[in-house]
Formats: structure tokens, C-alpha cells, sequence
């Protein structure tokens, strides 16, 4: 039946099969789009001095005119080159990639080392239906390869043929599973705009939109001003004159701080439609689907048996809208913790109802307790620890500052040390621990909250900790290593630690089960 | 994943291995006095730095400076003194252990801490050792999981005998191969 499969494949691929191939002339736009990007970004700095010299500028725009058309024929003729000298070859059971116009690079990627495969498919590639093929490797960023154009339906094709023949090559029992239910995908979850807008207002989706306009600040802050003064309001004046009342201030520093707020949560909102429009997560077979994105669309796929945690997150807007940000995490790469959720293999569905999160959450593990288990609160000591650490920071510096006759700074610094001993209290609250047969939870935060939930036979690695303070009350802190980070419980007794630790280590030699 | 044959098992905990209630083995001697000499190297370094600077007859200090380092000298000194020391007690209570399924290592003072790694999630395992390991025939060994550098499992100054054996018995262990 699999060797069937793959004939049929190897028939649709045919003509992408063994001989080295250009790609669709559509990458020329690619090229050429991606050579802006990366010039522009380190240009981006000239354009306030450019802003500044208009008036200079304007004088002799023929020489500007000549000077942009050569920069655009620049472009052309680089992203042709790159083009031309853009080869692949999909043999049996390895892409090869040849690139590079000066500093040739050659990348030879066996089928087996392929760990995940996503599609990109940048705006203008929708009009010819291509896609861009990321092929991700375990090790690290550089040695990813991608495919810039494929017609999807060959890049979908191909991508099935290599997991056929990962599948063929790792155990049988599974790949005819996912023979089987290769093709039906079933609608997990989608996003409505609605959706996406909660989400906007309750995560700073805002940074990345800011980080997009950093280089800009400077240049705009003094538009600002300028613009403001241009309309006939001296601001230096307004500051200085004893004309208005305290009140008339008050009310227009906070119409102004509203106006800031607003337009940075309007900003955020767009920014999460940006990311995350028509967003659908599908599943077929063991094989979780993510689509997403307004202008460029993602496509990641992960394998269930890949998944190692799934975390519910909630910030305090979060809580009160009765939101969820569910996430699906899986390896970790540090390269991925850098950008935004779109990219890397992490799987995060956006401001979902609680309800909804269980359903996802028992689709991919159906015995996870998350929303029912009771968990167990940590240790007061906590509280107590860190209230003598804030104690002796501040307090301490204050006694030492007083010393020195600044009574106003040491008074703010006991204020501070006051004002942290709410916080802790919180923090000692949210943290929680619970775990059953093959779970372990843990639940934590401040003033948002997040629920985290692993098997307990995917830890790679455990640690038992225990300061002296700790061994008096007979507590200890455990941390578990899994293969998407670290996850620890602070200042539990000691017995319960044992216990936790004995029994991982238990679950993971005994029953020996693969992590991925 | 089928996980339900395993639902049934009910272990009580009272009779699984402790992890903490191994028998753990020191270090090699010669790692306590290497790396007591480091220290104390380092240490003498700092302080005839300061003396050069304090006794050069090239330029002036400012002339607080030039009255506070006796002082900072004698403070330095007694301080490296006991952080020596201090590193001499963390050095000899650290130890490692190895059971059937997995390694351990136990080290700290007044923060201790035991790091337990199953042989199954190995993914690879190194041995290193620098000029000064190699001169005093020491080595460490670090081992490598799907956790990621951070977590990296590692156990320093193991003579290095021991370092190729421990190796050799991890790569040599059935769980390696089920890893795969």
C-alpha cells in the first residue's frame, strides 16, 4: 500500500525528480524583495538625515531620479543573477540546494535529517500559487535549507513523499497510520477576526510592530513636536505659563496618556491580525497543522509524538476576558525564541476560550487532567525567603543611603520594599504543582498565569536543589529538563521531591519510551 | 501513543531506587589540588597587580586611592583565603554516581543540588580536557541530551581512566541503542 503511495508520488514529482532544476521565475520578485529587505535595513538609518536635507534634495532631483532608476536596475540584474545561479535537486532521498553568485554555497540535506518542513508563501506568490519550502534540520539555523518557488502542488507532494519515506525508514507500525490518514485533515481550530482583535488588546503583539519602526523613533518624535508647533502651539509656553488651574493639567496629560494607550493598543491589534488572519490549525493523522498570516502565510506542521508541553497562558487582561493563549511546544532551538510566535515550529493558537483550550489539549493528549486536577500549593518559606532578600536590598541600601543623610531616597526605597511584598505574596500563590500517572503540572506567574502540563516519561534529565535555609525546613526545589526547555518547582518538602524525582526517573528507564 | 497498559502499573513509591540515597564517589584527588592552585594563582595574580600599581614609580595616583590600597590589599588577600578554602570544601563534596539507567552528580556547600540523567535520552558525550587537565591526567565528561547546552550534564575532574571507561560503558549501554 506505502509503495504504492510512493509510486503515485514519484509520478506527480516526476519531472522534479534527479536532474538539477531552476526554480519558477516567480523568485526573481523573491530575490529582488528580499535584496530591499536586507539593504534597507541597514539604510534605514540614513533617512532621517535624508529628511533633514530634503530642501537640498529637491534642488536637483534629475541626478535623484538617475540614481533611483540605477539603484532599481541594480536590484534587477542582482536578483537575476541570484536567480540564474539558484539550482536544486530532489534525488531519491536527498535535497540539494546550490546557491550563491560570489560565496557559493552547496547544501546536501538526506531526507532522514529533515526534522520538520514548513511552507512560506510571501503575498505576491499567491497570485501563481507558489510556496517557499523551509526545510528545518535539528541542528542548527544555518544549516536549513529552502526551496524559494515550488507550485504548492509539488511542494505538497514532495512534502509528503519525504515523510513517507522518514516514516519508512523509523518504525512500520506508525507510517501505516499516517498512510492511512494522510489525506483527511480535519479542522481543529480557526481564528475569527474577533478573535484576533481580543488577542491584540490582551498580548503586546505591539512590539512587533514597534520593532519594525525603531529606526524610525527619533524622526518621528520630532515630526511630532514639529507638527504640533506648526499648528500654532507653543509647547514650551504651555509647560512654563501659571494660566491654568493644576486640574486643566491633570486632564490633559491623561486625555493624552489615554490617546497613547489607545492608539499602542490599536497598533497591537493590527498587529496581531497581521500575524495571525485566517488562522487555522488542522490535524491529519498524527499531524498537527498550523496556517496563518495576512500578507506572508505560514504553514507549520508538527507530529504529535513530538509535542513535549502544552502551556495555557493568560495574562491578566488574559483573565479578564476568560482567554487562553494555548501553546504547543515542541524541540527548542534557541534561534527560534528570538522571533515572533509565526516562526520555528511552535505552535500557538491565540485567545482561546477555556473550553476550547481543553478541547485542543485533550485532542492531543486525551488523559491530561490540565483544567480539573487540583494543584497543590508550594511552601510559605518562599514568601519568606524572598521578602528577607527584598528586605536586605532594600532596606539595607536604605540604612546605608540614610547613613548619608539622603532621607528622601532611602523613604523611596522602604516604599519600594513595601510595594514588593504584595507581589510576592501573588507570586507565591500562582505557583502550584500537581501531577498524576503520566502527567506533571505546574502552574505559575505574577499577575498572568500559565499552566504548563508534560508527560513525565519525555524528561530528559531532573535536579534536586536544597540551599541550607531549605534543608532546616526539611524543603527542596526540582527542576525537569525537557527537549523544549527547562520547568522547575521551588521549595517543596523534601519528601514530596524525592518522591517526584524517583518516580520520573522510574517512568523514563523503566518504561523507555521515545521522547519524539 | 497507546499509554494504557502502563495505567495499571501501582508502584509504591517507597520502593523505587532513591535517587538521592545513592552512593556517590569523590572526584579525583588531584582535581581538589589543581584546582586550588587555579585559585590561588588567580588570586596572587590580582594582588600583584595592585602592588605594581601601588609601588610603580611612574605616575601618581590620586592620593585616596594611593592610601586605601594597603587596606584593599590585606582585604583581598584574607578574602581570596577564604573563598580558597571555601572552594576546597566545594571541591571534596562533590561526587558523581552511576546506577544501571543513569547518572548522577552531587555538588554545593550550602546550595547543593543533584543532577540525575537517564543513559536513555544520551544523545552524545564528550570528553574534554584542557592543557592543565591534560598535564595532571584529568578529564571531564560531558554528556548531552535533548535539553539543550544549557543543560548540559557534565562531571569535571575524573581522572582519565575513569572518563574513557564511564564513556565507554555509555556507549556500550542497551538503553543508547533503544534511543535511537
Amino acid at each position: 500500500m506505502n509503495n504504492e503511495q510512493i509510486s503515485t508520488i514519484e509520478n506527480v514529482t516526476e519531472e522534479y525528480r534527479d536532474k538539477w532544476l531552476k526554480l519558477s521565475p516567480v523568485a526573481i520578485i523573491y530575490f529582488a524583495i528580499q535584496f530591499i529587505k536586507n539593504t534597507a535595513s541597514n539604510f534605514v538609518y540614513l533617512i532621517p538625515a535624508l529628511v533633514v536635507g530634503y530642501q537640498k534634495l529637491a534642488d536637483n532631483i534629475v541626478s535623484i531620479l538617475i540614481g533611483v532608476a540605477g539603484i532599481l536596475v541594480f536590484i534587477a540584474v542582482s536578483a537575476l543573477v541570484k536567480f540564474y545561479f539558484y539550482q536544486y535537486r530532489i534525488t531519491g532521498q536527498r535535497a540539494q540546494i546550490h546557491s550563491g553568485v560570489f560565496q557559493k554555497k552547496h547544501i546536501d540535506l538526506p531526507f532522514e535529517r529533515i526534522q520538520n518542513i514548513r511552507f512560506e508563501q510571501p503575498i505576491y506568490y499567491r497570485f501563481t500559487d507558489h510556496v517557499c519550502m523551509l526545510l528545518d534540520t535539528a541542528g542548527s539555523s544555518k544549516a536549513e535549507a529552502k526551496i524559494i518557488a515550488l507550485p504548492k502542488s509539488v511542494a505538497e507532494t514532495l512534502k509528503q513523499e519525504i515523510l513517507l519515506f522518514k516514516d519508512n525508514a523509523s518504525d512500520t507500525k506508525n507510517q501505516r497510520e499516517t498512510g492511512q490518514q494522510q489525506d483527511q485533515e480535519t479542522v481543529l481550530n480557526t481564528r475569527s477576526v474577533r478573535d484576533l482583535v481580543i488577542h491584540g488588546l490582551a498580548s503586546n503583539r505591539i512590539w512587533i510592530v514597534l520593532g519594525a519602526l525603531a529606526p524610525f523613533f527619533n524622526a518621528i518624535s520630532e515630526q511630532v513636536i514639529e507638527g504640533i508647533e506648526s499648528f500654532g502651539v507653543d509647547v514650551e509656553a504651555l509647560m512654563s505659563s501659571t494660566q491654568y488651574a493644576m486640574w486643566q493639567y491633570i486632564l490633559v496629560i491623561a486625555s493624552a496618556t489615554f490617546i497613547i494607550v489607545a492608539l499602542l493598543a490599536l497598533i497591537s491589534v493590527i498587529g496581531s491580525v497581521i500575524t495571525f488572519y485566517d488562522f487555522r490549525l488542522t490535524r491529519s493523522g498524527d499531524r498537527y497543522i498550523r496556517r496563518n498570516g495576512l500578507f506572508t502565510r505560514h504553514e507549520v506542521a508538527m507530529r504529535l509524538r513530538r509535542l513535549q508541553m502544552i502551556v495555557y497562558q493568560q495574562n491578566w487582561l488574559d483573565r479578564l476576558l476568560q482567554r487562553v493563549n494555548l501553546k504547543f511546544e515542541q524541540l527548542n532551538s534557541s534561534v527560534e525564541r528570538h522571533s515572533a510566535s509565526t516562526a520555528g515550529g511552535k505552535i500557538m493558537v491565540p485567545s482561546v476560550t477555556l473550553s476550547e483550550a481543553e478541547e485542543l489539549a485533550r485532542d492531543a493528549w486525551p488523559e491530561h487532567q490540565m483544567g480539573s486536577i487540583k494543584f497543590h500549593p508550594i511552601s510559605k518559606r518562599l514568601m519568606v525567603r524572598n521578602a528577607l532578600v527584598s528586605f536586605w536590598l532594600f532596606v539595607g541600601s536604605a540604612i546605608v543611603i540614610s547613613y548619608f543623610g539622603h532621607y528622601q531616597l532611602s523613604a523611596a526605597l522602604i516604599a519600594l520594599f513595601l510595594t514588593s511584598l504584595p507581589f510576592i505574596a501573588l507570586r507565591w500563590k500562582r505557583w502550584g504543582y500537581a501531577s498524576d500517572d503520566q502527567f506533571i503540572y505546574i502552574r505559575k506567574g505574577l499577575i498572568g498565569v500559565s499552566y504548563r502540563c508534560f508527560p513525565i516519561h519525555k524528561v530528559q534529565q531532573t535536579s534536586f536543589y536544597q540551599s541550607w535555609f531549605m534543608r532546616r525546613f526539611k524543603l527542596c526545589s526540582v527542576g525537569f529538563v525537557l527537549a523544549c526547555g527547562g520547568q522547575s518547582v521551588p521549595f517543596i518538602k523534601e519528601a514530596t521531591g524525592d518522591a517526584l524525582i524517583d518516580n520520573t526517573l522510574y517512568r523514563v528507564e523503566a518504561l523507555r519510551k521515545s521522547w519524539m | 501513543m497507546s499509554t494504557h497498559s502502563f495505567s495499571n502499573e501501582t508502584i509504591e513509591s517507597n520502593d523505587l531506587p532513591k535517587a538521592r540515597e545513592q552512593h556517590f564517589l569523590p572526584l579525583s584527588p588531584a582535581y581538589v589540588k589543581v584546582n586550588l592552585l587555579c585559585r590561588l594563582l588567580l588570586w596572587f595574580i590580582v594582588l600583584v597587580a595592585l602592588a605594581v600599581v601601588h609601588w610603580q614609580p611612574w605616575f601618581q595616583l590620586p592620593s585616596p586611592m594611593q592610601t586605601a590600597i594597603p587596606g584593599l590589599l590585606i582585604a583581598i588577600a584574607s578574602l581570596g583565603l577564604l573563598l580558597s578554602v571555601y572552594g576546597i570544601i566545594g571541591d571534596k563534596v562533590k561526587g558523581y554516581a552511576l546506577r544501571e539507567h543513569d547518572l548522577s552528580y552531587k555538588s554545593g556547600v550550602i546550595f547543593k543540588s543533584i543532577i540525575s540523567q537517564p543513559i536513555l535520552r544520551i544523545q552524545h558525550v564528550e570528553l574534554k580536557h584542557g592543557p592543565i587537565d591534560r598535564h595532571f591526567g584529568l578529564a571531564s565528561l560531558e554528556v548531552f541530551s535533548a535539553g539543550g547546552a544549557m543543560h548540559t550534564f557534565a562531571i569535571p575532574g575524573l581522572p582519565e581512566e575513569k572518563a574513557r571507561e564511564l564513556r565507554q560503558y555509555i556507549l556500550e549501554h542497551g538503553d543508547i541503542a533503544a534511543n535511537e
